[in-house]
């Protein structure tokens, strides 16, 4: 999208209240953007949100306790197409 | 244009819930299968099909099928495509009651203001077609010409990518664009990674999309994924071929199996975040080298 994927701040978020780490997202995504924490209160965490492709909530799909969500997307949109002004301006 | 369809009967309707026993949403879902049922759709019990398909092999045989997921863990449309069963409608409670404003709870005792949703639930289930989704609202442009590929191989993999006249997002969907109209579709490394597609939830006729909102959504055999807009503009025709036989997004996923024709918006300023031909195939090439290696280490 000619902007640094480290940019964009685009994954999951993670409803603590509502997880009840059932792991079908870690089992669903293939981007190993998820890591599980057996030994932690959190078993889930989001541990490689690079890893996620921008504007995929494909793992939120799978959520029973619709416990994932995703950044607003016109917004992201709004700041990609920004950054990517800027770097125009910055050539 | 309007499709005029009377109603299906329900004698041809097969209908797989959720078991129900969970939380109120699953409740919800044996609560609808038994209306359906009322109405003379037969129902397949899914911890007895898991057991004993063979119970269900003839009434699977006879008719349209309508899973009903109580929530997103999608237990009913799993077992379906585990077994390669085709799905002719699929309904997830929570969604539903979600668009009507309902939030089903934890307790699995079935509420009364989920109860009082069920009858309009089951109206819809029962509508061969709605009618305010027509197939398209007028057809005059040409997508008919001839598409050249180039083809790489990883491992035993060969994925195809069109050679010009396509634009492809991150999210590997692509759009063909004939003047001001786009079809849009997903990839052939799309439909060899999601395997065999077994359904196709259109988006509705009329919907104005903006780039990277959602064209509707694909079962298949392995999982449930998106089709991720690559252009804005409204939502004019859906591929009622692959309505009718999702495979051919298997068999043909650039032309035939296209999903969603879209009037464009502004295609110039969409094109700006997606990549032409070209760049999609080295950008396709590293992901699925990069992947292979992941997975197998070589």
């Amino acid at each position: 999208m000619g902007v640094p994927r480290a940019k964009i701040p685009w994954c999951p978020t993670i409803d603590y209240e509502k997880c009840d780490f059932c792991m079908e997202c870690d089992e669903f995504c293939p981007h190993g953007v998820f890591e599980r924490r057996d030994d932690e209160e959190k078993k889930l965490v989001v541990a490689h949100p690079e890893n996620c492709v921008v504007f995929c909530r494909a793992c939120g799909k799978t959520c029973g306790p619709d416990a994932l969500s995703f950044p607003d997307k016109k917004e992201t949109t709004a700041l990609i197409k920004r950054l990517r002004e800027e770097g125009k301006d910055e050539d | 244009m309007k499709i005029d369809r009377p109603p299906e009967d329900p004698a041809g309707i097969v209908v797989l819930p959720c078991s129900g026993l969970d939380k109120e949403a699953g409740s919800a879902s044996r609560a609808l299968s038994l209306l359906l049922q009322a109405e003379g759709a037969s129902l397949v019990c899914p911890v007895l099909y898991q057991r004993s398909p063979k119970r269900y092999e003839k009434d699977l045989g006879k008719g349209r099928l309508i899973v009903i997921d109580g929530c997103k863990t999608g237990c009913a449309s799993k077992l379906a495509t585990e077994r390669g069963l085709k799905i002719g409608k699929k309904l997830t409670i929570t969604e539903a009651a979600k668009a009507h404003e309902v939030k089903p709870g934890k307790d699995p005792h079935l509420g009364e203001s989920l109860e009082n949703l069920l009858p309009s639930l089951a109206e819809e289930l029962l509508a061969a077609r709605p009618p305010e989704t027509p197939a398209s609202i007028e057809t005059e442009t040409s997508f008919g010409n001839s598409v050249t590929y180039r083809e790489f191989s990883v491992d035993k993999f060969v994925f195809k990518v069109p050679e010009s006249g396509y634009f492809f997002n991150e999210n590997d969907c692509w759009a063909r664009v004939e003047g001001g109209r786009s079809r849009i579709g997903v990839s052939d490394y799309v439909q060899q990674s999601a395997s065999d597609m077994l359904f196709f939830e259109p988006p509705t006729i009329g919907a104005e999309l903006s780039i990277f909102d959602e064209a509707g959504s694909l079962e298949t055999s392995k999982t449930a994924l998106d089709i991720i807009s690559p252009v804005s503009g409204k939502v004019v025709a859906i591929n009622q071929e692959v309505v009718e036989a999702p495979e051919l997004i298997n068999e043909d996923p650039y032309e035939r199996g296209w999903a969603v024709e879209l009037e464009l918006a502004d295609f110039d300023e969409d094109r700006e975040l997606l990549m032409d031909a070209p760049a999609y195939y080295d950008y396709l090439k590293k992901k699925a080298e990069k992947e292979h290696r992941e997975r197998y280490g070589a």
